[in-house]
């Protein structure tokens, strides 16, 4: 079994990198479809994130399974960046490692915010979009399950999740509380209606927003939005004239392109009359483009920004954190034998096969020699035989399944060696 | 009560001093005792500063003297006037830092009213009157409130600048907001202008009123008077300014203006301290009563010798 993991996360790429990676649901649909056709043997599973952009495969042999330098290559195809160049800021992963990092991902412990719950749903939804694709993916399945399972084990095992903190929970409650004394009597704008906008919009009520304007391309999504916080809905087409009267923006589209560039602010730019701006852009790619935050009384947060106070959060759970890697640990360590023995599996089956064959082929040629055996006395032959197999192949087979080392195929190549055991 | 007799200027400042320190240490270090600390150190210093200036006042007007009229009662009213307010930003904004701003400037004033000391005093039976006491008074509010927006005005410069860079806020200690500043300052702006605007009305009305009864007066020309016009109107400006173009209104601009005005009210001192204000009034009066004296001793010298000249 092999698993191999190549991608990009917030800890060695920067903003700039990931908004290049990022997939939303379509494109992803279109990667995937594409690595489908190019391997088909292989499972895969793309994870895109605001944080990170990771790339899981896995098949029953290495020549199933593309290498880390075809992922990679794949990827800078798909984000126009030079494979040198984002060679630069991919990390690679293959097996235990693989397994771990995933366990990690989906515990929320590699997370830029520590305990932050939207990961864990993205990991299933990374899951869900592969698996429609290709059917069935074991290996994959195996591996995301557990991982699910030890996300839970995580947040119930310890208090890494305990006074769970959120990118939007310190993006409002950090940064809006620098620039402004109090939100009631500022207009509030959130451009996108997805799960994270809605999160944003329920710590800017606990701020104390009230005049909230949601703005989606959709409108159907931001009247619910909107509804649901007390707000108002604004047209896609209106986007300008919400952005002139906003105090605070907060931006979560899944947008592969800025939706307010410089020129268009610079058109309304004037009418605000220097106004403060507090722009949140939470959104991978961003939605503002960056040269807009130097524009005179605008504050321009991207994900990046909230790096410092989320290392303060990190460091606020460092006390948990010994109890969350004893987890992964077993885990990893339970997954890996798991496989293993999974990956065993036919060729004990094979052995057994094998040596039933062998019984009963001896058993027909002594049944066929003997004469006047009773019924009772041939069966007598039959569970001699079956109880010398057993005893014959116990050791061996007991020894293959306590093979400590996952990755360590010795034993199991001499096996099937020693009995001529072909795949 | 003979014991509040002893309370003297080390008493208050080094109080103060203190207070600054330990609201130093907050940068550094977490200390969940420390607030009541200060709180304890600010209000012990307050209070010495506050009887301190009640007894000089009593004591200075038994001997015909005015305390608030001389530059040490001036520098200490205007930092007693100063603690007052950081004893309301620290009820206001408990976490804020701003104590590092506006301690400073008060051991400076009580540092600059020691070093200036008494020489300087206006002479009591001016001082007593209601146009000098609004003269003196609002001046001296009216310093303390531009002093005050500077502190302000400063630290939404640094807040803004640090905001700009992305720098997150310190766990430990932090800025106001960047409108609470803002709205502060416009406030300290609108007061200073006015209260510096009746200092100046009431002093020209002094001189009005001097010039009629025949007493000394300043000329109009003086350094002094015209730089504090030029003060005045700086202020006037700025508020017109502010009020009247929006954009004015927003970010660093107040600031800018508040700073502004404190380097004007720098000037302004400094032209008052070097050029003499009241004590150029005294002088002129002395120098006055000498030239009505040397006059009177001329007509008696001139009749002694009429009558020596005489039939």
């Amino acid at each position: 079994m092999i698993l191999q993991l190549v991608g990009c996360s917030h800890h060695l790429s920067s903003v700039e990198v990931r908004e290049r990676l990022a997939f939303d649901s379509q494109q992803a649909f279109r990667f995937l479809k594409k690595f489908y056709d190019a391997y088909p043997r292989s499972e895969i599973v793309l994870l895109s994130t605001c944080n990170r952009t990771e790339l899981y495969a896995a098949g029953r042999s290495y020549d199933l399974v593309p290498t880390a330098e075809e992922m990679s290559l794949f990827l800078a195809d798909f984000s126009g960046l030079p494979p040198a160049e984002m060679n630069r800021f991919l990390f690679e992963h293959a097996n235990e490692q693989a397994v771990r990092h995933l366990f990690s991902v989906a515990a929320s412990l590699d997370s830029m915010v520590i305990g932050e719950a939207q990961i864990l749903s993205q990991v299933k939804l990374a899951y869900q979009q592969a698996a429609e694709l290709n059917q069935p993916m074991p290996l994959t399945h195996q591996m995301f399950q557990s991982a699910i399972r030890v996300a839970k084990r995580v947040a119930s095992e310890t208090k890494i999740h305990t006074n769970r903190v959120s990118i939007p929970s310190i993006a409002v409650g950090v940064f809006t509380r620098q620039i402004f004394e109090r939100l009631d009597n500022k207009q509030i704008l959130v451009i996108g209606a997805g799960k994270m906008a809605a999160e944003t919009l329920k710590y800017v009520r606990d701020e104390g927003g009230r005049d909230i304007v949601v703005v989606n391309r959709t409108l159907d999504a931001a009247v619910r939005l909107a509804n649901q916080f007390n707000g108002r809905a604004g047209r896609w087409d209106d986007l300008a004239e919400h952005v002139r009267s906003a105090d605070l923006i907060v931006s979560t589209t899944g947008a592969s392109q800025p939706v307010v560039t410089m020129s268009m602010y610079q058109q309304i730019e004037r009418d605000r009359q220097q106004r403060p701006l507090l722009i949140l852009d939470l959104a991978i790619p961003r939605d503002f483009e960056p040269v807009i935050g130097d524009s005179l009384n605008v504050y321009l947060y991207t994900i990046d920004d909230l790096q410092q106070e989320c290392q303060r959060n990190r460091d606020a759970r460092a006390g948990e954190w010994p109890k969350a890697q004893k987890i992964l640990d077993q885990e990893t360590g339970q997954f890996m034998r798991e496989l293993s023995l999974r990956s065993r599996g036919p060729t004990i089956q094979r052995l057994k096969q094998r040596a039933e064959e062998i019984k009963n082929a001896e058993v027909r040629r002594l049944m066929n020699r003997l004469e006047d055996v009773t019924p009772e006395q041939q069966k007598e032959i039959e569970a001699a035989f079956h109880r010398m197999i057993n005893k014959l192949l116990h050791p061996p087979l007991a020894s293959l399944k306590e093979e400590g080392e996952p990755d360590a195929n010795g034993l199991l190549d001499a096996l099937k060696r020693l009995f001529q055991l072909n795949d | 009560m003979t014991w509040l007799y002893g309370i003297s200027i080390t008493c208050f400042a080094a109080s103060y001093l203190v207070a600054f320190c330990l609201e130093l240490t907050r940068v550094f270090f977490r200390a969940p005792l420390r607030k009541y600390l200060i709180n304890a150190v600010v209000l012990a210093g307050f209070f010495a500063h506050s009887t301190y200036m009640v007894l000089q006042t009593q004591v200075q007007f038994a001997g015909a003297g005015l305390f608030l009229g001389s530059w040490s009662g001036w520098c200490f009213g205007a930092a007693w006037l100063l603690i007052v307010a950081y004893l309301w930003v620290r009820f206001r904004q408990p976490q804020t830092l701003a104590g590092l701003f506006v301690l400073p400037m008060v051991i400076c004033l009580i540092g600059a009213g020691t070093w200036l000391g008494q020489e300087l005093a206006f002479p009591a039976n001016e001082a007593r009157t209601v146009w000098n006491a609004v003269h003196g008074l609002s001046l001296l509010v009216g310093t303390a409130t531009v002093i005050l927006g500077f502190t302000f005005g400063i630290m939404y410069l640094l807040q803004s600048t640090r905001l700009k860079k992305k720098r997150p806020p310190s766990r430990l200690v932090r800025y106001p907001s960047l409108e609470w500043l803002q709205e502060s300052s416009e406030t300290l702006l609108l007061v200073s202008t006015v209260m510096i605007g009746v200092g100046l009305l009431s002093g020209v009305l002094v001189n009005v009123i001097n010039q009629r009864m025949g007493e000394t007066v300043l000329p109009w020309n003086d350094p002094v008077i015209i730089s504090s016009a030029i003060l005045f109107t700086w202020l006037l400006i700025s508020l017109l300014f502010n009020l009247c173009y929006r954009p004015a209104r927003q970010g660093r601009k107040v600031a800018y203006l508040v700073v502004a005005s404190f380097l004007f009210l720098v000037v302004e001192l400094g032209i008052v301290l070097y050029f003499g204000h009241a004590t150029r009034q005294q002088e002129s009066a002395e120098s006055q009563i000498s030239l009505r004296q040397e006059a009177a001793l001329g007509k008696r010298q001139v009749g002694l010798v009429d009558r020596e000249a005489g039939p």
